[in-house]
């Protein structure tokens, strides 16, 4: 419940519920009690649904995207979830998939009405997506330095699951952007003082940063994607490259200790020398190739 | 010439574990530190720096890490983690 312009723990005298994954007897009590429609109970629950505005008869539905919880299995992918916010009179009923809703700090100060939260709700999504904004921009560079020195695709598939993140992040803003400007479309009808008018247009400005903000780190991924690739295919050319320089190396000298160790008779086998001249012959066979790599800059 | 070292134990107390944006705020205090830092689990001993090694760590809640800094600000950034830490990072009871 709203106590103090804050959000309060209160079971017996609460009118902000919160459902996370409702299991089936809750979801009876929503649609059969509280009248709120099926379909969009289970779009509140889906996390391909976009965002929108739903008028019912005595509530406002409001299906809006967050960021979904990151965990270290998820491997890079960044995914989004939604949340149902159903507005009545005297009750905000959340729904979500899962937990991580926040009702405290800062931002959940000076709440005086329940549109006051429903407005903090959509503006805690907006700051949330713009933390993992910079989540991601910080996992590509940290990914794009091991490519530098690295020959393995984890790498790369790692920065194509960030790309594949940005686009989900994308639709979901832009989805959000949308929301905002039905809000913005419908003040009246949602009975908005003009103090949430106010919020709700810096709002729509944090929004179209984010957006952008999002578009700009999508373009530089999928723009570098392919110099990435190649740095990979570089590396492994360079290790290839240098490994044969080994071999020739070790050939070269192998072949003429080879010749001489042929089971004929070849003049001067008989000489004292002929041992030293044949390692002489060797190791300069190898100096050969370290002086051709000098001479041709391998 | 040698810097000093300090070690600091502490408990990932956020619901959600060390997640994204706890992770990116251990990271970006280690990369501003003139130290060298390293997080320990029973498992395994990464760099605290990189965010791709603190975001597969998976730590969870209740894990125990140990953070071991060698540099000349060792004791400084050590502290400021062991606070990041005690206050969830400004995350109370949220996840992500």
């Amino acid at each position: 419940m709203l106590l103090d312009g804050r959000v309060v723990s209160d079971a017996a005298a609460g009118n902000i519920f919160l459902y996370v994954s409702p299991d089936e007897s809750e979801r009876r009590y929503l649609v059969d009690s509280l009248k709120i429609d099926e379909h969009t109970l289970a779009s509140s629950l889906d996390p391909d649904e976009l965002a929108r505005l739903e008028f019912e008869p005595d509530h406002v539905a409001v299906i809006l995207k967050r960021p979904r919880n990151y965990s270290s299995a998820d491997a890079f992918v960044f995914g989004v979830a939604s949340v149902g916010l159903f507005l009545f009179a005297d009750r905000l009923v959340l729904v979500a998939s899962e937990d991580g809703l926040l009702f405290e700090g800062k931002r959940f100060s000076k709440i005086v009405s329940l549109r006051d939260m429903v407005l903090k709700i959509l503006d805690h999504a907006i700051a949330h997506f713009l933390e993992h904004l910079r989540v991601i921009n910080a996992v590509s560079d940290s990914l794009e330095d091991q490519i530098n020195t690295s020959m393995q695709n984890k790498y790369l598939l790692n920065l194509f699951s960030l790309e594949k993140s940005l686009v989900y992040y994308l639709n979901a803003i832009n989805s959000n952007g949308k929301l905002i400007e039905r809000l913005r479309n419908n003040l009246v009808k949602l009975g908005f003082t003009p103090e949430n008018v106010e919020y709700l247009d810096d709002m729509a400005i944090e929004n179209t940063q984010c957006y952008e903000q999002a578009e700009i780190y999508s373009n530089i991924l999928a723009s570098m994607m392919d110099a990435r690739a190649s740095i990979v295919n570089n590396n492994l050319n360079w290790l290839m490259k240098t490994l044969t320089l080994i071999t020739l190396g070790v050939m070269l000298p192998s072949l003429v200790v080879s010749v001489f160790s042929m089971n004929v008779k070849f003049p001067g086998m008989d000489h004292p020398w002929t041992f030293w001249i044949v390692l002489v012959l060797a190791a300069a066979s190898a100096m050969s190739v370290w002086f051709m790599g000098w001479l041709r800059k391998w | 010439m040698s810097h000093a070292s300090a070690m600091r134990k502490v408990t990932v107390l956020n619901s959600a574990g060390l997640h994204a944006r706890p992770s990116l705020a251990v990271a970006q205090a280690v990369r501003r530190s003139q130290s060298k830092v390293e997080v320990r689990t029973e498992r395994q001993r990464i760099d605290a720096g990189d965010i791709l090694q603190l975001l597969s760590l998976g730590a969870t809640p209740g894990t125990e890490l140990t953070f071991t800094a060698t540099g000349p600000d060792a004791e400084q950034v050590l502290d400021e983690l062991v606070k990041m830490f005690t206050e969830q990072f400004g995350l109370c009871g949220e996840a992500g």
